[in-house]
């Protein structure tokens, strides 16, 4: 009996030491286990020893035991209460000071402009292609059914290396390049880089970018043709957005047509509109069905297959998407224009 | 082309508000572009195509104005007041090259009193957009805008002999225009000649000699048909465009001349002329009609709806067709002469779907059927590029193709530049070797306007000769620039530098798994002496990145130092990248030793991560240089390099002392290559 009462006060002092050195969280938790463990802990083993005595002895050293593990209980509870308060106090800080932001680059407009083109149709199953940008007068014109000396060659003012090099006037050479190397059904788009004579103003540009489609199979109509643009136009514009297709002329279509949508400015209510000129109606598209000779270069044999082609300009269309008076701005490379088109 | 309404009513009843007119033409393929009030009259803008020369004048238009209203032309007369002499008497046609010149018309009109015009014709004139001439002059003028024919009236005194006669120019023959231009001749052109000399340029301009003026008296009215490939080619090569010349190359109507010389010498009759007795008309091989099949089945084929027999049967003859059903739903169709387009079935295909209506014409999804998408790495891999520039905030440029000849010298790409023959300035002439000129000119741009930091990249083709053949290679520019961020209240801006740019290509490489890449101190014309890497992947050189030359950046006026890169994306992306390969996270510990060297300034850490590589030492994950640092505390000449080697095993826990020896063997080949000094408290275990 003696034994256990010397470890009981044994223990009140080792347990003294040990929570005088308690930091954190976790030795609070190592002293507790220490003492008060339910199989290993100092004074649960007390506890057992309690039993070997006789009942009275029990009564007497039972009530110091209980007292240690109560003193030992409330010990651990007020330095978890002292823990639990913050050490120090927070440093004092503005949150409404600003924050650190993170620059990302900006797409440029006309490619960010052709990639929502170019999604739409791949949205419908057209596969992307891709040419030179320096081409042969061969698939820029002949083989488009622009003979030599035709006067619609005017139409396409055109950048020439020498006799035969010049740089593509549109992206349609690449139909040509696709046919001749791929059966029908053919179902693509083609954007790029195209090349006109002609000095920058806000409505023309040496060089811009072109999306052309083409799509080749058995039983392709013209109501195919204005079924896809519709849908297109629908999809880049907007669902409600007017479309006029009226008869155009192109060497390499026939029937050709122009696609106009309503003037995304004045809707058509301005007579003096600078976007339209006042007819309430702009130009998007030329298309037209794949004209036979075409076809008869690129040994498809046209009365087994039909087909129809489209082109636009990005530069130009996303000039009326975003209503942008001028399209030199797109290439002057001006940041403050650049990365508005990071929040597109 | 310019279209009055009042002069289309001479060929035409019809009472339509404007409004209404413009949109049946537009919805016809005659786009009005504008239009004015002059007068009493209203002039529409007509955009014509060059494949229906038909529409340059009033009377074609009519014709389609007419189709899609259902209406019929008015027929006109041309009386004439005859003298008793008949054509051939007074003049005498020879026509030398029938190649060039099928058909020619002519005939003479006497006692002209040449003057003003009476006011109607000069309404007509300037309704046009012309000043008036004289009575001759306006009246071929007023033939031409009405029936899309060109004609020419010469003096008959000054054809010497009185002879036309249409041959191919000798070498060295000259003709002085009606403008007063000296033409010089060559034996492509075609010339209508008098005894003598050339009078005038077939079909192009006349001659200032044989021209009407005051004193004429007799007339000789020219109406032919002339070559188109032969009239543009002379009009191209003269630099001589004229309203005449724009019709004949486009193609006129073979059929129409006599009916051409009869308005003419019927107007000028009006006016007080007596005109010879019959049109001399020397037409050597009359050109038979053009036929055409057009099968009924082929028109809802290529438009997806069918279109009415009674349509088509009302609607091609409307237009000068003339059709016949043969078998059923088979047309037979004559092409009328003045319709120089129509050549195909097709093209009668368009003519049925122009005046039943596009807008008539349903609009349907094709059929789409599955079609394996044609898929290019490339492009993905373009795409990839860009993201990764725009994470690390790099903005997009797109610049023009072309390329400044003194830029291209000052740039000095070695490679041949591509010459344009017909540029739009002389500062745009060629087609750019390099990216980084016109990232060049963006920076000066934006930095005009006030901003502190410029990076930004483009990608595009450069240009140029390789082996007598153009070469278009796809590329990569980067530039950076001044302040990397935004002033902000936490610190100091900071300014770009070499090592930013470095640090995006290898993240760019390792990124898109093209690794191991490697970089060399090598000199590049674009960048200072010394002051530039290249970067080769595979053994193959691919790019190259340095500090801009002063000179360079001089002439751009740009005072900041700006480092830039260009790499090939055509070599790059033709190489295959490390496929992709996921690898376990580790489970065991690592083990992390940091060391600090003195070591001699003049040593290329490049070398020290060569020499670790040699060792190969095992289980030694990765190792970095973590501090570069020199001061009092450090010899001069010196530096302390302080490195992180991080050890680990992948099956168990490595054990101190297996690290110990593997950190010696680094530390030992380190100082015997490099002679390097261990660092007092370098050795830090962690």
């Amino acid at each position: 009996m003696k034994d256990l009462k010397l470890k009981i006060e044994e223990y009140r002092r080792t347990f003294d030491e040990d929570v005088s050195r308690v930091k954190d969280t976790k030795t609070l938790q190592d002293v507790r286990n220490l003492y008060l463990s339910r199989k290993r802990g100092y004074v649960s083993l007390l506890f057992e020893e309690l039993k070997s005595l006789s009942p009275e002895e029990r009564a007497k050293v039972g009530r110091s035991l209980n007292e240690l593990k109560a003193y030992i209980q409330t010990r651990l509870l007020s330095f978890k209460e002292e823990l639990a308060r913050p050490q120090e106090p927070l440093k004092k800080v503005d949150l409404t000071l600003p924050g650190r932001k993170r620059y990302w680059g900006a797409p440029h407009p006309v490619l960010l402009f052709q990639q929502e083109i170019e999604n739409i149709f791949l949205g419908m199953g057209f596969s992307i292609e891709g040419g030179p940008e320096i081409e042969t007068d061969y698939y820029n014109f002949e083989a488009l059914n622009f003979p030599p000396h035709h006067p619609a060659r005017d139409d396409w003012d055109t950048l020439y290396i020498n006799d035969d090099l010049l740089l593509r006037t549109h992206t349609s050479p690449v139909q040509i390049r696709v046919m001749e190397k791929r059966k029908p059904p053919i179902r693509i788009i083609i954007p790029g880089k195209v090349f006109r004579k002609e000095t920058p103003d806000p409505t023309h540009l040496p060089m811009f970018f072109q999306v052309e489609g083409l799509v080749v199979d058995h039983g392709i109509t013209f109501a195919h043709l204005k079924g896809t643009l519709e849908h297109f136009l629908k999809r880049l514009f907007s669902e409600k957005i007017r479309i006029r297709f009226r008869p155009s002329f192109f060497p390499f279509t026939e029937p050709s047509a122009e696609v106009d949508i309503e003037c995304t400015v004045c809707r058509g209510k301005d007579r003096e509109c600078r976007v339209c000129g006042g007819g309430g109606w702009i130009e998007i598209l030329g298309a037209g069905m794949v004209d036979p000779q075409v076809f008869k270069n690129v040994n498809i044999d046209p009365e087994r297959y039909s087909g129809f082609a489209f082109g636009l300009g990005v530069d130009r269309t996303a000039m009326f998407a975003y209503q942008i008076s001028d399209m030199r701005i797109f290439y002057e490379n001006d940041l403050r224009f650049t990365r508005q088109f990071a929040l597109k | 082309m310019k279209i009055s309404l009042d002069w289309l009513k001479e060929y035409l009843e019809f009472d339509l508000p404007l409004a209404q007119l413009v949109e049946k033409l537009n919805m016809i393929g005659l786009l009005v572009e504008d239009w004015k009030e002059i007068e009493e009259d209203i002039i529409l803008d007509i955009e014509t195509y060059a494949n229906r020369p038909d529409t340059l004048g009033h009377l074609g238009v009519a014709r389609e104005v007419a189709a899609s209203l259902n209406l019929s032309l008015k027929r006109k007369s041309w009386p004439l007041t005859e003298s008793e002499e008949e054509t051939p008497q007074l003049v005498d046609i020879q026509i030398k090259n029938a190649d060039l010149c099928p058909r020619y018309c002519g005939i003479v009109v006497r006692n002209i009193q040449v003057g003003p015009s009476p006011a109607w014709l000069r309404r007509k004139i300037e309704a046009m957009g012309l000043n008036p001439t004289n009575n001759v002059v306006d009246v071929t003028n007023y033939v031409l805008f009405s029936t899309s024919h060109p004609i020419h009236a010469f003096d008959l005194e000054k054809i010497e002999g009185r002879s036309i006669i249409i041959r191919s120019a000798e070498k060295g023959e000259v003709l002085r225009s009606l403008e007063g231009k000296e033409i010089a001749l060559s034996p492509e052109m075609l010339v209508i000649a008098d005894e003598e000399k050339p009078v005038a340029l077939a079909g192009v301009i006349g001659g200032e000699e044989s021209g009407v003026e005051e004193a004429t008296h007799n007339v000789f009215i020219e109406s032919a048909y002339f070559d188109p490939i032969s009239i543009r080619k002379t009009s191209k090569k003269t630099g001589i465009l004229t309203d005449a010349s724009y019709r004949f190359e486009r193609g006129a109507d073979i059929d129409f001349p006599p009916q051409a010389a009869l308005m003419a010498a019927s107007l000028l009759a009006q006016m007080g002329g007596l005109a010879t007795q019959g049109i001399m008309d020397v037409y050597p091989k009359p050109k038979s009609q053009k036929k055409l099949v057009l099968r009924n089945h082929r028109i809802s084929e290529l438009l997806g709806m069918e279109v009415d027999k009674e349509f088509v049967l009302r609607t091609l003859p409307s237009l000068g067709f003339d059709v016949k059903e043969e078998n059923r739903g088979i047309y037979q169709v004559k092409i009328p002469s003045f319709r120089v387009d129509i050549e195909r079935e097709t093209d009668l295909v368009e003519e049925i779907a122009r005046f039943y209506g596009y807008d008539k014409i349903p609009s349907e999804i094709p059929p789409l059927q599955k079609l394996e998408p044609v898929f290019d790495p490339k492009r993905k891999s373009v795409e990839r590029l860009r993201q990764l520039l725009f994470h690390q905030g790099f903005d997009e440029f797109m610049n023009f193709s072309f390329f400044d000849p003194e830029k291209e010298s000052l740039f000095e790409t070695e490679k041949k530049a591509i010459e344009i023959r017909n540029p739009v300035s002389s500062r745009a002439s060629l087609l750019r070797t390099t990216l980084v000129a016109g990232l060049l000119e963006n920076v000066l741009w934006n930095k005009n306007r006030g901003v502190e930091g410029v990076h930004a990249f483009e990608i595009g083709n450069i240009y140029f000769w390789e082996k007598e053949k153009t070469r278009e290679q796809l590329t990569l520019a980067i530039i950076t620039t001044g302040y990397l961020d935004y002033l902000q209240w936490q610190g100091k801006s900071e300014l770009t530098d070499f090592f930013h740019l470095k640090g995006t290509f290898e993240s760019l490489m390792e990124n898109l798994r093209y690794e191991p890449y490697s970089f060399q101190v090598e000199n590049h014309p674009f960048f200072e002496q010394g002051y530039s890497l290249s970067l080769s992947y595979k053994g193959e050189r691919i790019g190259h990145l340095g500090l801009l030359r002063r000179d360079i950046l001089d002439s751009y006026s740009l005072e900041d130092p700006a480092w830039a890169a260009e790499l090939d994306l055509s070599i790059l992306f033709e190489k295959q990248p490390q496929s992709f390969r996921f690898s376990p996270v580790a489970k065991f510990p690592s083990i992390t030793r940091d060391v600090s060297f003195i070591a001699d300034r003049d040593i290329p850490y490049q070398k020290i991560e060569e020499e670790v590589e040699k060792l190969s030492i095992p289980h030694l994950e990765t190792y970095s240089l973590y501090d570069i640092f020199s001061g009092s505390s450090i010899p001069k000449g010196k530096v302390s390099l302080s490195l992180r080697f991080v050890f680990r095993h992948p099956q168990r826990t490595l054990q101190a002392e297996e690290v110990d020896k593997f950190q010696e063997r680094i530390i030992k080949t380190l100082k015997a290559n490099f002679s390097f000094q261990l660092r007092e408290g370098g050795k830090i275990d962690k």
